[in-house]
């Protein structure tokens, strides 16, 4: 049915239709209202059965749904930014017991200082989780998202996370078409675990393994994390065939055809890049874009595939690696450099600021002239921060380091704009 | 090859291979401690087992824990002056339990539900007499009985009760309450014969064909006094008055009246005197407040009723209407010194209450009693130099309260028993104390001391009902909560949770619980962590 609703509304009705019946959460901002929404589906008892378990914190949240899942009960939890963080250890921990949880990550910036706003600071923090990372552009695209991921999930036994914008996403009201049940039970059918704990048949989970065999473990994960790059787009593909609408999959092309440049992004601002591929191509520049929609496991071979033919490649990403590059930019450079396709990354909308079409289409007419720095920052108030740099600079307590790092900074600022 | 998947999941495997209690050196034992409103009730009372059974709401089991060794707990319950409670290690946390108050609650319960005593042990065909139906004649007629002895209880007065009913005016311990508490223990088959005093105790034994004998007179008469009194001076004695008080028509008082004295007794005849039209009561006392043997709550109920004190005052002539009061001062020594300062004091008459001594008449033809300093003179097992005759109560050197006298019938009566039987010993030695350094009271809650409702200050002036109310269900209930299980395991599973080496087996509802010693590595961490200390670590011997 086609409604207009808000993100996390639409996502909490789309997790309902999925059966969940664990669902364990503790409440943040921007996550609020997706867990807000799936507890008053079960409440009122329109998710039944389903426990719906609060909790004292994000570490509880993953541990009550591990211990959940490990019963062999489908489980669901949703977190944001810190809460993300608090729980980092037991999300390695459902990774490595291969235990199909599906979690949504309404994507928020990571503090000090604190900050509610969106990026993508705390996906990227567990990149290396061994989870299963969709990022989604739409509302829509959300609520297939995580049709499709509880599907994934159990079908690979490894947990997935659904990312979606904080604020952008999660709290914008759009026109958002939710399948029927039929539909959902269609495409997913009841959990079948590959193992359950059973009282009657006693095994040991997760116990001490050491050196002798901890290398062909996280092989293992490795490998079958690399499954869902076959299974995914099988999986997307089946979606349309039930519920009619193409979803989901490794990555998603718009215009790129036969572009010279390409522009890869994840989530919602890929909608933005999108309006000023229009214009610009309106203005007869050659120019597409490509999402990725699983960043983890990292599409290697489709991303490369979408890139070919491209002149330059530039990587708009709401996180970079601090002391390093970009997270996203680094693998792409990785893919394409070799062909001689260049690559800029454009560090955008950290803590919530906002990505307009103006400064897009600036720093992509100065990557077309090759005017852009590899690694750049959308929005730089650059007034701010030299004075800031200078002062450091001056700090008689800070002069042994600074007297060198303010100097490499100031010898990249030609690159970084 | 496991169907698991590899390395992560595993056959289960058990920390049960690993017997860690052979690196102990040291090994909990649980333990029973004497908690200390145990060892300071002067009935022997196991006050903390009966509240453990009130907490959970069984109140007739904890009546009937009560009653093991006291027959008298409506009655106890209002005049005892807890020293349990005194003793209380929740007094150190925040209050002391109300012990008396719930022991009120469970004597009235029984009184108001009919439950009855235990049965008799099967007759022994030995006889007893106890002379004297005071607290400690019920309690040796009531313990007698249970042993299975015939009792028959002598008592010079019209009525049973001794200083229960001729001591304690009426607005602290009411008469239906002693009198349902006396007819219980009847209904046992003991016999109270009233108005039957004894002159010859030798002689009454061997008439009435008795075994052995518990005295128990008692100490009624008044002390005298030299005062120099005016033949027109209207001078009563205490207990006489307080006696009076029973009477249909009470001894005429007037209208300012002047206690002698500084006792618990001073303190019932002015209060008594109020309430039969008084207008003024006085107390003249010869020292201070701090040295005054009167128990505080009744020093406080009767200043609370308008009784006044001239502290450090004698009286040196007593007249018509008006008595001499001389002025005290205290030595360095603490005794009070005349100071030669003299005022008057207006009275309509004069209660001297200074007082008591035994009449030991009766034992005179006994061979080999020993009387010192007025009292008789007995040994660990309450038995006089007579062989096969007991004595307790007011007349033997002890602290002279309801609960001393209960305590003396029952350790007279487990005495007699034996004695008829032959044997010998005595209770068993007593546990080692529980004392407020044993517990870790961080794991009580707090929780505040229920009051007892107490009637208006005009009410009390003006008629004899019971000024101190009971507690009702869910307050006495409450209370018996707060008892913190001093020394003696209540279940909390507090060792069950913390062992590490999952070493404490349950043992079900009331059995406690087992250390698993093939397991316990000897940690002690149940030890740090019973909140009651009754746990204790002890040396493994090799």
């Amino acid at each position: 049915m086609l409604r207009q609703i808000e993100g996390s509304r639409a996502v909490a009705e789309a997790v309902a239709l999925c059966r969940p019946r664990v669902v364990s959460a503790y409440p943040i901002s921007p996550q609020t209202h997706i867990i807000e929404g799936v507890g008053s589906l079960v409440k009122s008892g329109r998710l039944k059965p389903c426990e719906f378990i609060n909790v004292e914190s994000e570490f509880a949240a993953m541990s009550v749904s591990i211990g959940a899942a490990a019963t062999g009960a489908r489980a669901y939890t949703a977190t944001s930014g810190p809460g993300l963080l608090d729980m980092a250890e037991a999300v390695f921990n459902a990774s490595g017991l291969g235990l199909p949880i599906v979690m949504t990550v309404a994507n928020r910036a990571v503090g000090a200082p604190i900050n509610i706003g969106n990026d993508h600071s705390d996906a990227m923090a567990l990149r290396d989780s061994g989870w299963i990372q969709l990022f989604a552009e739409t509302n829509q695209h959300a609520v297939d998202l995580h049709i499709q991921a509880f599907r994934l999930a159990e079908r690979l036994s490894v947990p997935v996370m659904v990312c979606m914008d904080g604020f952008i996403l999660t709290h914008s009201v759009e026109r958002v078409e939710i399948p029927t049940q039929e539909q959902v039970d269609r495409y997913l059918r009841p959990f079948a675990p590959q193992q359950v704990l059973d009282p009657a048949a006693p095994v040991s989970i997760g116990a001490m393994v050491g050196p002798e065999a901890f290398t062909e473990v996280r092989y293992l994960a490795h490998a079958r994390l690399l499954e869902a790059l076959v299974c995914i787009p099988e999986l997307a593909a089946e979606f349309e065939r039930v519920v009619g609408r193409p979803s989901g999959g490794l990555v998603s092309a718009y215009r790129s055809e036969d572009a010279e440049t390409i522009v890869v992004a994840l989530g919602s601002v890929v909608g933005t890049v999108k309006d000023v591929v229009d214009q610009m191509r309106e203005e007869g520049l050659k120019i597409g874009v490509v999402a990725v929609t699983t960043f983890r496991p990292f599409p290697e071979q489709a991303l490369g595939q979408a890139l070919e033919g491209a002149h330059r490649v530039v990587v708009i990403e709401k996180a970079f690696a601090v002391g390093g590059r970009g997270v996203l930019g680094a693998q792409v450079d990785a893919l394409v450099s070799d062909r001689g396709t260049k690559t800029y990354t454009v560090v955008a909308g950290l803590g919530g600021r906002s990505i307009p079409e103006a400064s897009l289409r600036r720093v992509l007419g100065e990557a077309i002239r090759g005017e852009l720095g590899a690694m750049s920052f959308l929005d730089l108030d650059r007034v701010v921060v030299d004075r800031e740099l200078a002062r450091m600079a001056e700090d008689p307590r800070r002069a042994p380091s600074t007297a060198r790092v303010p100097r490499d900074v100031r010898e990249n600022a030609a690159r970084i704009v | 090859m496991s169907e698991h998947p590899f390395a992560i999941t595993l056959d289960a495997g058990s920390s049960r291979d690993n017997r860690t209690g052979s690196w102990r050196v040291e090994r909990p034992i649980y333990v029973d401690r004497m908690p200390p409103c145990n060892d300071a009730c002067p009935a022997g009372e196991n006050i903390q087992r009966w509240l453990y059974h009130a907490e959970a709401g069984a109140y007739e089991a904890a009546w009937r824990g009560l009653v093991e060794d006291n027959p008298l707990p409506a009655i106890c319950g209002r005049v005892c002056f807890h020293p349990c409670e005194a003793a209380c290690n929740r007094g150190k946390v925040d209050e002391a339990v109300g012990i008396r108050a719930v022991e009120r609650f469970l004597g009235d319960a029984a009184i108001a539900h009919g439950w009855r005593l235990p049965e008799r042990a099967p007759a022994t065909g030995r006889r007893v007499l106890v002379v004297g139906s005071g607290p400690s004649g019920l309690s040796a007629a009531y313990h007698l009985a249970r042993a299975g002895h015939e009792v028959v209880v002598r008592e010079a007065a019209p009525r049973p009760g001794g200083m229960l009913r001729y001591g304690i005016p009426k607005y602290r311990l009411p008469r239906e309450v002693i009198d349902a508490e006396i007819s219980a223990i009847e209904d046992l088959g003991v016999e109270i014969r009233c108005d039957a005093g004894v002159a010859d105790i030798a002689s009454a034994m061997a008439e009435g064909a008795f075994d052995a004998a518990y005295l128990v007179l008692g100490a009624q008469l008044s002390h005298r006094v030299q005062v120099p009194a005016a033949d027109s001076a209207r001078l009563l004695d205490a207990l006489a008055f307080l006696a009076g008080t029973e009477a249909a028509e009470p001894v005429a008082i007037g209208r300012r009246v002047v206690v002698y004295g500084g006792g618990d007794t001073a303190m019932d005849a002015a209060r008594s005197a109020k309430r039969l039209g008084a207008t003024d009561a006085v107390i003249v006392y010869r020292r201070n407040r701090r040295k005054m043997p009167a128990h505080a709550d009744l020093v406080e109920e009767a200043l609370a009723e308008g009784v006044t004190v001239r502290w450090m005052s004698t009286i040196s002539r007593v007249e018509k209407d008006k008595v001499l009061v001389e002025k005290m001062e205290l030595d360095s020594a603490g005794f009070p010194q005349p100071t030669g300062e003299f005022t008057n004091l207006d009275a309509d008459c004069v209660i001297l209450a200074l007082g008591q001594d035994a009449d030991l008449a009766p034992l005179a033809a006994l061979e080999g009693v020993e009387v010192r300093d007025g009292l008789v003179v007995v040994d660990a097992q309450m038995m006089t130099g007579h062989s096969g005759v007991f004595a307790g109560g007011d007349m033997v050197p002890a602290e002279r309260t309801v609960t001393v006298a209960v305590g003396h019938g029952k350790r007279a009566a487990r005495n007699i028993d034996r004695w008829l039987r032959g044997e010998t010993g005595g209770p068993p030695p007593r546990h080692e104390l529980a004392s407020i350094e044993t517990l870790n009271t961080w794991y009580y809650a707090d929780a505040g001391r229920t009051v007892q409702p107490e009637l208006e200050a005009q009410r009390r002036q003006t008629g004899f009902e019971e000024v101190v109310g009971g507690l009702d269900e869910p307050n006495a209930l409450f209370e018996a909560r707060r008892c913190l299980s001093c020394g003696n395991c209540f279940e909390c599973d507090n060792c069950y949770g913390v062992c590490p080496d999952n070493a404490v087996s349950k043992l079900g509802p009331g059995e406690r619980y087992v250390f698993d010693y093939d397991y316990c590595k000897g940690c002690g961490i149940c030890v740090a962590e019973c909140p009651c200390g009754a746990i204790v670590m002890v040396p493994e011997l090799i």
